[in-house]
């Protein structure tokens, strides 16, 4: 089948790229691929199906939900809450009357309101402050002929927002294990968070939760990698939690390669996440192909990793102690590391295993493009023959055959 | 216990999973099961018929019949599996190939456009959502059990079923290869007959039937073979024993087989088997040297490997011995035991 794929890629810094990267070379070994220019306005001819990616980045995603204003097809879903994005491709292209039509075209006059108040600096921005109440996916659940998600959370979320079509959940795949040596950094655990470091990763919480591990385990460190992002003022907070000697390390945004060696020397893996906009997180899955301890923050995809591989931790009140907690439990006890790694690295290669995540998104892309004619054809054919034995549409016996019919996904 | 075994019946063909099941059912009787063979018939084509034909097992009701309840029930080769039942264990015989190895091959059955592609897709979703029900899944070989873990992700417990019942015992060579395997092309019988034309000392016994024969019969000719092949068609459980008896090997080299009982009859009989290194579930029991022998895809290695059985007895024989102890190993008490464990 010839497929026109719509992703951001290398050089453009974005996980969605990685992700693309990871995965063209098993996916086109299945479908006949051609990976679209960055700002191509369409899909090019002959195409049977167009699959857009798309993510809650206007830098990376804007030209993608161009295109797919012009030609609906596939959307494999990287986020739900898409907030941010709408109001990259309307506010930020000096079209503050698009902003507010999406937002009261999803809610009402109450949105196209509280857009006025962002628009007129009265309200600090909805995508940063209230995201999860405005995710603004509507118009794109509109365009797709089908989505692929990574996660029960955003299948369910689609769904309560109305979407009808056809929705196959498919795992972010891992990467390989790479061939990297540690890097040299001391402690006892080593602990890692990676990633931009700000409140959404819930850096003010793990450092806090760190500070009161630090205090029972002196040998402890914490190391995080990625760039600080503008008003999170690191030092200070190191600072006045006594954290600014040997127990915290910071490299700002690193290469792929440098990311690997980090990863590798640490004991444990911290992947928080609140608000979650949707997303699976990269750095959590390189964990798993390394077998890593996850701690994570118990939301939306996080929330669904099995209890063998991370340990969850629910945002708000007692997320400290929680967070601390999790964190001493892997400190005392090695064996349980150890029982987490093994599972992680199984999930790894089992759920998560490249050529199988490939070859789901190609039966998804097939069942997307060609999956309507076949459920009219074998609905037409069942209705057909209930129909000349005296079944009637509506009547018990035809409820019931549409139940089994959908018991086995072949309800339409 | 009473157990329904699950059949799914392509009508006037008979072959390994027929022979089967009826015996599964015999055998379950003689252990004191009350059992019986459900069997519903099947055909794959044309467009969606084999999803509308496979839906016919969904709207049986096998929880009970004639008031009693029924307590488990087997279901054996696609689409029987897609029955629903509390109790539902599968020993998978195979799913329906056509939508998995053998796409894009000239066994295949779907096309590349969109819908086709789809059609083979939703088979595979059947697959998943079906056996997902299952309360234990068995698969006949390890092959089957690999195929159906990369298909669906699900895991299956492998356990082989033994052969059918027949006077197996072992009598010196008459010096032919023997098939038994059914008449249709991924069987790949045309193989043992190039081989036969490469070498003329070469004799061949076919002794089944299939869609694939008169093909096959007029290749025979048109390659020259001059007697040296006999098509017997299917043959009576006598005539079969006596045929494995006084071979000298057994050719059983399908494409990717799921099992196949051809290695286990041919090694109760105490006979090498011929088999390929692409031919999947018989590589599970046939260890070159060691039960039989191995060899490429060819014709030329086929001929070889026949020859060098016919003209080495001892070694042919103590590949049988070895096969036969493995086969011994396969029996109906321990394949119950696990089935109903």
């Amino acid at each position: 089948m010839k497929v026109a794929y719509f992703s951001p890629m290398p050089p453009e810094a974005s996980g969605i790229a990685d992700y693309s990267v990871l995965l063209l070379p098993e996916l086109g070994k299945r479908v006949e691929l051609t990976v679209v220019k960055r700002g191509a306005r369409r899909p090019p001819r002959g195409v049977e199906l167009a699959v857009y990616h798309i993510g809650n980045n206007p830098d990376a995603h804007g030209w993608i939900l161009d295109a797919l204003r012009r030609a609906p097809g596939a959307v494999v879903l990287h986020d739900f809450v898409l907030h941010h994005l709408v109001a990259g491709v309307t506010i930020g292209r000096r079209n503050g009357h698009g902003y507010l039509d999406a937002l009261e075209r999803e809610h009402g006059v109450v949105g196209r309101l509280l857009g006025h108040g962002v628009l007129d600096k009265r309200l600090p921005p909805l995508w940063e402050v209230r995201p999860e109440e405005f995710p603004l996916a509507g118009e794109v659940l509109g365009l797709a002929t089908g989505l692929l998600v990574h996660s029960r959370h955003v299948e369910g979320r689609a769904r309560e927002a109305g979407y009808e079509g056809p929705i196959v959940r498919v795992p972010h795949p891992a990467w390989p294990e790479p061939d990297v040596e540690p890097a040299a950094i001391g402690g006892a655990p080593l602990i890692g968070s990676f990633g931009n470091v700000n409140s959404s990763k819930r850096i003010p919480q793990l450092l806090e939760a760190f500070a009161r591990l630090r205090r029972e385990h002196a040998e402890a460190r914490l190391l995080l990698v990625g760039a600080v992002s503008p008003g999170f003022d690191l030092d200070r907070r190191l600072q006045r939690l006594g954290l600014d000697g040997a127990g915290v390390v910071h490299e700002g945004r690193v290469d792929e390669r440098r990311l690997w060696e980090l990863m590798t020397a640490c004991d444990v893996h911290v992947s928080l996440r609140s608000p979650t906009m949707g997303e699976t997180s990269g750095t959590a899955i390189r964990a798993l192909t390394l077998g890593k301890p996850l701690v994570v923050t118990g939301v939306g995809w996080f929330a669904e990793l099995p209890d063998a591989v991370a340990l969850a931790v629910p945002p708000g009140d007692g997320e400290v102690e929680g967070l601390a907690a999790a964190l001493r439990l892997l400190t005392e006890h090695p064996a349980l590391r150890e029982r987490m790694a093994a599972a992680a690295r199984e999930l790894a290669r089992s759920e998560h295993d490249l050529t199988r995540v490939a070859e789901r998104q190609a039966a998804a892309f097939e069942l997307i493009a060609g999956g309507g004619a076949v459920a009219d054809e074998t609905l037409r054919d069942v209705t057909l023959a209930a129909a000349s034995v005296g079944i009637a549409p509506g009547s018990v016996e035809a409820s019931e055959i549409a139940r089994r019919l959908s018991e086995v996904d072949l309800g339409g | 216990m009473r157990i329904a075994v699950l059949r799914p019946q392509v009508p006037f063909a008979r072959g390994g999973a027929e022979i089967f099941t009826d015996e599964l059912v015999d055998e379950l009787l003689a252990r004191g099961h009350d059992a019986d063979l459900v069997s519903v018939p099947f055909k794959w084509y044309p467009g969606t018929r084999v999803l509308t034909q496979a839906f016919l097992w969904r709207l049986l009701d096998l929880e009970e019949a004639d008031g009693r309840t029924i307590d488990l029930v087997v279901a054996t080769k696609f689409p029987s599996y897609v029955v629903r039942h509390r109790e539902k264990r599968v020993w998978l015989v195979h799913q329906f190939r056509q939508a998995y190895e053998l796409d894009g091959t000239e066994l295949g059955q779907y096309g590349p456009s969109p819908e086709e592609r789809a059609l083979r897709r939703r088979v595979q979703e059947l697959d998943r959502v079906a056996l997902g029900e299952a309360t234990r899944l068995f698969a006949t070989s390890t092959n089957v059990a690999g195929r159906l873990e990369r298909s669906t992700g699900l895991r299956a417990e492998v356990l082989p079923h033994p052969p059918q019942r027949l006077a197996y015992r072992h009598e010196p060579s008459a010096g032919f290869v023997l098939s038994a395997s059914r008449l249709d092309r991924a069987k790949r019988l045309d193989l043992l007959l190039e081989a036969l034309a490469l070498d003329e000392t070469l004799e061949a016994v076919i002794a089944s039937d299939g869609p694939d024969r008169e093909r096959l019969e007029q290749l025979a000719r048109s390659i020259g073979l001059d007697g040296r092949v006999r098509f017997e068609g299917r043959v009576d459980g006598e005539r079969l024993a006596e045929l494995y008896a006084t071979c000298s090997s057994v050719y059983y080299a399908p494409v990717d087989e799921d099992f196949g009982m051809g290695p286990y009859e041919a090694f109760l009989s105490g006979k090498p088997v011929i088999t390929t290194t692409d031919a999947g579930g018989p590589l599970d029991v046939v260890a070159d040297r060691q039960t039989g022998l191995v060899v490429a895809p060819e014709a030329a290695a086929v001929a070889a490997a026949a020859t060098w059985l016919r003209e080495h007895d001892e070694d042919a024989a103590a590949f049988g011995i070895a096969g036969k102890a493995l086969a011994d190993e396969v029996t109906w008490d321990r394949a119950i035991a696990r089935l109903l464990g």
